[in-house]
């Protein structure tokens, strides 16, 4: 016999979609608290939050005509139409968080208006509710969360050891309060401070604060607008990059969230400056139209969908890729954290328009600094009056202001010595280098290519069978509209019927790579104009012959021969860097060496 | 298992069994050989799955029949190595005794049961030729197939049998080669069949060039057995559709060059020397009873060679990745060749023998 599931049987098997563990629970209620405007979050945990959770915001509080709809399902006050879904500016609006986490806690919320004159308090253990009360309160909202799955013993299996569940909330702490730098953010475990985050802090300290003081020193501040998107944040020096993606943290419109063509674009940016199985570290906030962004394609919210991915993506090669050519740090010497984030509190609006909001609405915070996440947030949801222009082609938004990183051998001393038939010891203009010979051989040998390459004239070798290639309607579009510069880059492809495209001839350069795999690589990739992307692949190339064709590791060089190196060297733009991104050249500034033989303290 | 045999026939017949034997393979057991020794002499057989490789020799003493399956790699080091003209195999369970001179060697094999046994071949469409006339056949075809393990590139030749004639051709999509031989066959013989390029060159390295000796090839639906004498060669065919290369051949031409081939070899592979390494790239300029060959490269310099050509039509110029010439013309063993040349944007034809032509795309500019 088909029976119609209680409404409390329902809530728990809902709550398993949304609450998984306890890092579910602190995300569901540090968002409700800063949709509720707060300026203040405490999160307090006991026993990796699986005991005890709290979450103690300065809010706007319930009203008390509300708080006995707060554990029913479906019950919001962020959403009320359909139409709301596509101008989402709230961090929640399923309507489901404290019905869910009501149904397998024992939950207790007390709260206040600001103006409210008494407090009101609300309990819900495994789903049964008990009547609002009035209570003593300061004004916002506290919510806490006890033995959670007391009553789904299936589920309390699956929590891992308290400290791995402290672990996951500390970063969940960390990754929102680096979305909103104006709000104080404290977490707090068996009575003692994991994270205190002052408000008003630079994005860059906050890192710091968050991940460790020694990241923050090699942090870039990066801040470009183009045509309906901003991007702003830090991006961390190469050699910071870590073994994992943890720290590879994008921010649309205020939301954490992944969107696999702006990684990829990241990373590709990055690409020449780190060895494989490295992941750089960064923080970006993009800000778009909410109309350019669906962010309700993945249950947890953690995935989003640009409806220009290629654009996006570009504008963030191209802001990161910027910042990266234009460091001024040397090795191990710190110069550019002194300035930390440089993001001006009067950062100008695109010239697209992005909807204005009347700032009243979210006048909550303190001014000043801020200006990352704050306003982002709720710009999305007040509905735009003019129609946002669409991302477009990257444009020069704000000129990086770092000066070029030097070349270290522009001033290196005629002295040097070859220890280990590997590494070559020489003065520089400030202290020892120490430079891998493969590696600059490498980059010397690279660039010498690319510049033959680029003063030659393209040639074309063309198929004597066209190869048909099946691509995406999509990959069609961009490809016929890339069509032009393909050619003039020596790749001559025609449509050939509705989603498949003929190879007639291709650039000499890469006459060996199968026409097939090339044109599947280029539709696939994230990069946005047809001449930046055959160039990777010729790059590529270059890559190879270049490691082929140097000095390797064991080979003993003869004085003119490493004069020569070093002489050519000198010369070039980028030697920081083997053309796989390892780097060419270590730095022990005439500081660091004083420093260690205690010349100086 | 136990036999006499005289060791040079034992050790060449083992060696073209063994190259099916895959040098790198997940399945261990592959990289043996069987052995079966019966009453008229001993078969060797061996196979990766797509292909097998089978020879029988008959001059060998049995004295007990039976089945063995030996290391394919020392088993043929140990014969090349031994110095006695005979050698004696003998085997007890999955062991093999090898004697032979003042030495003694086991082989520890495994169980011939596990070896995947010899596939019935179906046999279909039946062909007979020369061995040295399809041995020269592979070699005029084969270089220009592809060697990139991809989806595009074609990396087998294509045997195309039909109203009195054979072809192979093989293409990589920028050069096309074919090679045809008259020969009198049924009416009836007509099919397509693309044989990977790795069962050809096996059947390359066990023909002899110029041999008169009969080579079958017998063309089923998704195999191809080639039998020339004792050895037998079954391949898996390739599933592809091979480009109609009849559609390809330039019809017409501007210009005709006539070429002594020894002349343009040298001339070719003096100016190629100077082509840069990334972009292989000669120029043909054909002017008045001359054909003149340019290469540059900004890193190391200039190459100009004039050498006298026949040239008929308006001439002009056209540019050619010079190694895919060269490796045309290290197949051609005529003195005289032809080129047939139009624009950049159309193929070349080059006449590299009787029943030997060679079509290249050239390179143009963007």
């Amino acid at each position: 016999m088909i029976k119609k599931l209680p409404i409390a049987v329902v809530n728990q098997i809902a709550a398993g979609e949304v609450v998984e563990r306890p890092v579910s629970v602190a995300k569901e209620l540090i968002e409700n608290s800063l949709d509720a405007g707060a300026t203040r979050i405490r999160v307090e945990i006991r026993g990796g939050g699986a005991e005890e959770l709290t979450v103690i915001d300065d809010g706007d509080g319930f009203l008390p005509e509300d708080l006995p709809l707060a554990f029913a399902s479906h019950a919001t006050s962020k959403l009320s139409t359909v139409h709301d879904l596509e101008h989402i500016g709230s961090l929640g609006f399923r309507g489901e968080a404290l019905a869910s986490i009501g149904a397998i806690a024992r939950a207790r919320i007390q709260s206040r208006r600001p103006d409210g004159e008494e407090g009101w308090e609300m309990r819900c253990d495994g789903g049964v509710e008990s009547k609002p009360q009035p209570c003593g309160s300061p004004p916002g909202t506290r919510l806490e969360i006890r033995d959670l799955f007391f009553n789904v013993p299936a589920r309390r299996r699956f929590l891992k050891a308290p400290h791995a569940e402290r672990a996951r909330i500390q970063q969940l702490v960390a990754e929102l309060a680096l979305a909103r730098l104006d709000v104080d953010f404290t977490l707090v475990s068996d009575d003692k401070e994991l994270l205190r985050l002052p408000r008003n802090a630079t994005l860059a300290e906050r890192v710091g604060q968050c991940f460790g003081r020694d990241l923050s020193r090699g942090l870039l501040p990066v801040s470009r607008e183009f045509d309906g998107l901003k991007v702003e944040g830090v991006v961390g020096e190469p050699d910071l990059a870590r073994r994992d993606g943890k720290l590879e943290l994008t921010y649309v419109n205020g939301r954490l969230a992944s969107e696999k063509s702006a990684v990829y674009s990241v990373r590709q940016a990055y690409r020449e400056f780190l060895m494989g199985g490295r992941f750089p570290i960064y923080v970006l906030h993009l800000v778009l139209p909410p109309n350019q962004v669906d962010v309700n394609i993945h249950p947890r919210k953690a995935e989003v969908r640009f409806v220009e991915s290629r654009k996006v993506a570009g504008c963030l090669h191209s802001t990161v890729r910027s910042a990266l050519q234009a460091r001024t740090m040397t090795f191990g010497e710190a110069s550019a954290s002194e300035g930390g984030v440089q993001i001006r509190p009067e950062m100008p609006r695109a010239r697209s328009g992005f909807p204005t909001s009347s700032p009243s609405l979210f006048e909550t915070g303190g001014g000043g600094a801020g200006g990352i996440g704050r306003g982002a947030v709720r710009d999305g949801s007040s509905p735009s009056a003019a129609e946002p222009a669409i991302v477009r082609e990257p444009q020069p938004g704000a000129a990086p202001n770092a000066a070029e990183r030097p070349n270290p051998f522009r001033r290196a001393a005629g002295r040097f010595l070859q220890v280990m038939d590997l590494y070559l010891l020489l003065e520089g203009d400030d202290g020892l280098l120490v430079v891998d010979q493969h590696a600059l051989h490498e980059r010397v040998v690279y660039e010498q290519l690319k510049k033959q390459h680029a003063e030659r004239d393209v040639q074309i070798q063309r198929l004597l069978v066209p190869a048909v290639v099946e691509v995406t309607p999509g990959e069609l579009a961009w490809l016929e509209s890339v069509q032009e510069q393909l050619g003039s880059e020596g790749l001559l492809i025609e449509p050939f019927g509705p989603n498949a495209i003929a190879v007639q001839g291709m650039p000499t350069v890469l006459a060996k790579t199968d026409p097939k795999q090339l044109v599947r690589a280029l539709a696939m990739g994230e990069s946005d104009d047809g001449k930046s992307a055959i160039g990777e692949h010729i790059a590529e190339r270059f890559h190879s012959m270049a490691c082929r064709g140097s000095v390797m590791s064991g080979d003993r060089l003869t004085d003119a021969e490493i004069e020569e190196l070093l002489r050519v060297a000198a010369t070039l733009d980028h030697p920081h860097n083997c053309p796989h991104g390892r780097p060419t050249v270590l730095t022990f500034s005439s500081a660091e060496l004083e420093r260690y033989f205690r010349r100086r303290c | 298992m136990k036999i006499l045999c005289d060791r040079a026939a034992l050790l060449e017949a083992v060696s073209v069994v063994s190259s099916v034997v895959p040098s790198k393979t997940t399945k261990p057991i592959l990289k043996n050989v069987l052995l079966r020794a019966d009453s008229e002499g001993i078969g060797l057989f061996a196979t990766d799955l797509e292909m097998a490789a089978k020879v029988r020799l008959d001059s060998v003493k049995v004295s007990k029949e039976g089945t063995v399956l030996l290391p394919a790699k020392e088993t043929s080091a140990l014969l090349r190595e031994l110095s006695d003209p005979t050698v004696t195999l003998e085997s007890t369970d999955l062991r093999c005794r090898i004697e032979s001179g003042g030495g003694s060697f086991v082989l520890l094999g495994e169980d011939p049961e596990q070896y995947p046994a010899e596939a019935t071949v179906v046999s279909g469409k039946r062909l007979e030729m020369p061995s040295g006339v399809f041995l020269r056949m592979i070699q005029e075809t084969m270089f220009a197939a592809a060697r990139e393990e991809t989806r595009y590139a074609i990396n087998g030749v294509l045997v195309d049998a039909g109203a009195g004639c054979v072809r192979l051709v093989a293409t990589d999509g920028r050069r096309l080669a074919i090679s045809y031989e008259n020969l009198q066959t049924d009416d009836d013989v007509q099919f397509k069949a693309v044989v990977p390029l790795r069962a050809l060159n096996t059947l390359a390295r066990a023909l002899t060039e110029g041999s008169k000796e009969e080579i079958i090839i017998e063309v089923g639906e998704k195999q191809v057995v080639f039998t020339t004498g004792q050895t037998q060669l079954v391949s898996q065919l390739l599933d592809t559709r091979f480009p109609d290369y009849e559609g390809v051949m330039p019809k017409s031409a501007d210009t005709t060059v006539e070429i002594q081939k020894a002349l343009l070899e040298g001339a070719l592979r003096r100016a190629a020397i100077l082509c840069a390494a990334e972009m292989r790239m000669v120029k043909f300029e054909v002017g008045d009873n001359t054909l003149r060959m340019i290469a540059e490269s900004s890193a190391r310099g200039r190459a100009d060679v004039s050498i006298d050509a026949v040239v008929k039509g308006a001439g002009g110029s056209i540019n050619f990745n010079p190694d895919y010439i060269l490796e045309a013309l290290r197949q051609c063993d005529l003195d005289e060749i032809r080129l047939d040349m139009s624009d950049d944007s159309m193929p070349a034809k080059f006449t590299l023998g009787e029943s030997f032509t060679y079509v290249v795309m050239p390179i143009s500019g963007a």
